[in-house]
């Protein structure tokens, strides 16, 4: 059986100006028995900000055109389902 | 010295080089791999960010045959091994965190290109399925009372 790990890394904190970013990511790791093959996907996730005051907040990263994709894909196959009912029910 | 052929020191040889390489391929999972080298212009400074999917196989594999002197019937038998393997890493731009002064904020790094085919692909799909139903009601046969 494939082994799939899911984790979520954080980095070494960057100090900028009065800024301390941290930077998270995302891992998905498959790998096969024997350790003879496997897939890594990384894939940014958030930063952490925190001010010299102590306040802290995560900046999501979002993939906009991974969003933007995935959208129109999704729009193209449910406008193709209704054009086909349109066309059977008339 | 014997003449039985050992085939095992090539063997390991291979597995250890594709251990070294499976590593390698395991270091694509850290955190510096995703968030780029710092650039710092004035004040600003600017972290690039990728996405980053990384694949990989291999594969070792090795005979031994027979001698002449065990089995004087059969002909002597040579032995190999061999391996072989591939992968493929693909990097994506996806965001870059600005930081000046005035605050940290992430502008998102927007394909066109991708999105321009993507639209066209979902575009496609809706003419080919408009123009395929539209053809299956010509070609039904009309009834004549």
């Amino acid at each position: 059986m494939p082994t799939i790990e899911r984790e979520i890394r954080t980095g070494e904190t960057m100090q900028v100006g009065n800024f301390q970013i941290t930077p998270k990511t995302n891992v998905l790791k498959i790998q096969l028995p024997g350790h003879r093959a496997g897939l890594i996907w990384n894939r940014p996730k958030a930063v952490t900000v925190r001010t010299s005051n102590g306040q802290e907040s995560t900046l999501p990263v979002r993939d906009v055109t991974r969003l933007v994709i995935w959208s129109m894909l999704a729009g193209g196959l449910l406008g193709a389902i209704l054009i086909g009912r349109m066309y059977r029910n008339d | 010295m014997t003449d039985e052929m050992n085939t095992n020191p090539p063997v390991e040889a291979g597995l250890e080089m594709f251990q070294d390489t499976m590593e390698e391929f395991l270091a694509a999972a850290d955190v510096r791999v995703v968030y780029g080298e710092p650039i710092q212009h004035d004040d600003t400074l600017i972290i690039p960010t990728a996405e980053v999917l990384c694949g990989l196989g291999f594969g070792v594999g090795s005979g031994s045959g027979t001698s002449a002197d065990e089995n004087p019937d059969k002909p002597s038998q040579g032995s190999g091994s061999g391996g072989g393997g591939g992968g493929r890493i693909l990097s994506r731009p996806v965001a870059v965190v600005v930081a000046s002064p005035e605050g940290v904020r992430v502008e998102p790094v927007v394909d066109i290109t991708k999105i321009a085919l993507a639209g066209l692909t979902a575009l496609g799909f809706m003419v080919g399925m408009m123009f395929r139903m539209s053809s299956r009601r010509h070609a039904l046969p009309t009834i004549e009372e």
